[in-house]
């Protein structure tokens, strides 16, 4: 028992332990070299910034968080939606499954501009972008897990005069609920990558406008501030993916 | 008594490419409703076919099976079915498993939940209710799978080996518990198996498949009552009859081999 605390210990104290010291090179190595701030600020001038503007990182951190968890929501309908028309009917896998792959294979930073052309600069444009680029890892989990389902399964269910509602429903969406979440996860990240680039092309607030404007001041110490502020936003969405795949793995195992 | 299956010249052919294989030819035979039938015969003779044309899950090629006066023609309702493996659902607990089949025709839950609990006091698994599959040994699985099968109080159960991935113990233990829903729930039952002791143990009759041709070859009646128990084993009729299946498989698969070198 007490050795399996210690290691649970161990398991928090060495990564704290290694971002402490790399902070403390960080910030040794500004001093130390009196590197230009504008190149590597020290830490305790990102701490500055963030002191001087929370109140303005905050503020952004909410339009870009939100943008992100409605982009998050979205994809997963929309991804899931298409898994299960794909794998339902044939006709629309065979049609459009090509298509989709080699949608993926564009760089799709590329395309992001085109979507400012067509929606504006207004939300629409960076919801549907990282839509776009979101929704792709959950159609590809979802699809692999619809069709694993167990094969002996599936004839059982046709034996029990299962509709091909019912087969999905109670037989191939559970099987699929591990490889969704796969995908998911994926999908949280590129989420929020989906509306800094947006923000990068056009906007009026958001992170990815702070930083920006951060930028054209050579204020590196606040890109630093916004970056932390960024990652601490992107784990909302991962965090409600990893949360609900325990609750999942919770009722399954039981 | 009403006939219950009445199987009428069925044949099952694949065709590929460059093959027609006839898995099943002309196999004819008729049971009585309550009437517990073995079908045995070595892997590779077409009895699970057989079983999967009249459960409504493989199409006929010609001939036809009739159920309760139904010509077949896909999976019915009124049929329970037990597979090699419990099939159950993994993320289900053993009273969903159970209920399962009342869940998907859209019977009335709550009087099932009864039922499932009757069932599973039946084959010694009380108190189980709440556990996952994944909790349980082989032979339990395959228990819930027996209560899942009969929890709609089909007219006839069909199984495909259920208990040939078991332990020979394990396997006695589910061949007793059988014997014993049987004398309490008498339904039709065909049972697929490839174990000739299992095969007189459990049936009124044994249907014998053979390979090329892959039809029924002989039909014995097991001169035992419903009311049995494993000391039947040890009587010279249950020998005797099992050591004249023995030969009956043996002669044939030696005929096969022979024909085959001759080939």
């Amino acid at each position: 028992m007490n050795a399996i605390r210690r290691e649970k210990a161990l398991d928090i104290a060495l990564p704290t332990a290694l971002a402490l010291l790399l902070l403390a090179t960080w910030h040794v190595t500004s001093q130390v070299f009196n590197v230009p701030s504008v190149i590597l600020p020290a830490p305790t001038d990102v701490l500055a910034a963030f002191g001087d503007t929370y109140g303005e990182l905050l503020r952004n951190a909410w339009t870009t968080g939100g943008e992100a968890l409605q982009a998050f929501a979205l994809a997963t309908v929309l991804g899931v939606a298409i898994a299960i028309v794909m794998v339902c009917c044939a006709f629309a896998m065979e049609a459009f499954y090509p298509h989709l792959v080699f949608f993926q294979i564009i760089p799709k930073v590329a395309l992001a501009p085109l979507f400012v052309v067509w929606l504006g600069f207004e939300s629409a444009s960076r919801l549907s972008y990282s839509v776009f680029i979101s929704f792709f890892p959950i159609t590809l989990a979802t699809m692999a897990g619809l069709v694993r389902a167990d094969a002996t399964v599936l004839r059982l269910a046709r034996a029990l005069t299962a509709t091909r509602w019912q087969v999905l429903v109670h037989v191939q969406i559970p099987y699929a609920l591990p490889y969704f979440f796969s995908g998911w996860k994926i999908a949280a990240t590129m989420s929020v990558i989906g509306i800094v680039v947006g923000e990068f092309i056009s906007s009026k607030e958001g992170l990815g406008h702070y930083i920006l404007v951060a930028q054209s001041r050579s204020d590196t110490a606040h890109i630093f501030a916004a970056i932390i502020v960024l990652c601490l936003v992107g784990l909302i969405p991962y965090g409600i993916a990893v949360g609900c795949e325990q609750i999942m793995k919770k009722r399954w195992r039981g | 008594m009403n006939t219950s299956i009445k199987v009428q010249g069925v044949r099952k052919v694949y065709e590929t490419d460059k093959d027609r294989i006839e898995a099943v030819s002309d196999v004819s035979f008729s049971v009585e409703g309550g009437e517990f039938i073995s079908i045995l015969g070595p892997s590779g003779c077409g009895k699970s076919t057989l079983l999967m044309m009249c459960a409504g899950l493989e199409s006929i090629t010609s001939g036809r099976i009739i159920m309760n006066g139904v010509s077949v023609t896909g999976p019915q309702a009124n049929v329970g079915i037990m597979f090699q493996d419990s099939t159950l659902l993994p993320w289900k607990t053993v009273m969903e498993n159970i209920l399962f089949p009342v869940r998907i025709q859209k019977r009335p839950l709550e009087q099932h939940r009864e039922r499932a609990r009757e069932l599973l006091e039946m084959v010694g698994l009380s108190g189980f209710e709440h556990k996952k599959p994944h909790q349980l040994s082989g032979g339990m699985r395959q228990r819930v799978a027996i209560c899942r099968a009969l929890i709609t109080d089909p007219d006839v159960l069909l199984m495909d080996e259920p208990f040939s991935a078991l332990d020979a113990m394990t396997r006695d233990e589910m061949n007793d518990a059988l014997v014993d829903i049987w004398r309490r729930y008498p339904k039709t039952g065909l049972f697929v198996t490839h174990s000739i002791r299992e095969a007189v143990y459990l049936a009124d009759r044994v249907l014998v498949m053979t390979r090329r041709p892959a039809t029924v070859v002989e039909d014995i009646r097991v001169p035992f009552g419903r009311d049995r128990d494993r000391s039947i084993g040890e009587k010279p009729e249950f020998n005797e009859l099992c050591g004249h299946l023995r030969n009956l498989i043996d002669h044939r698969e030696h005929v096969l081999r022979a024909v085959g070198k001759a080939a």
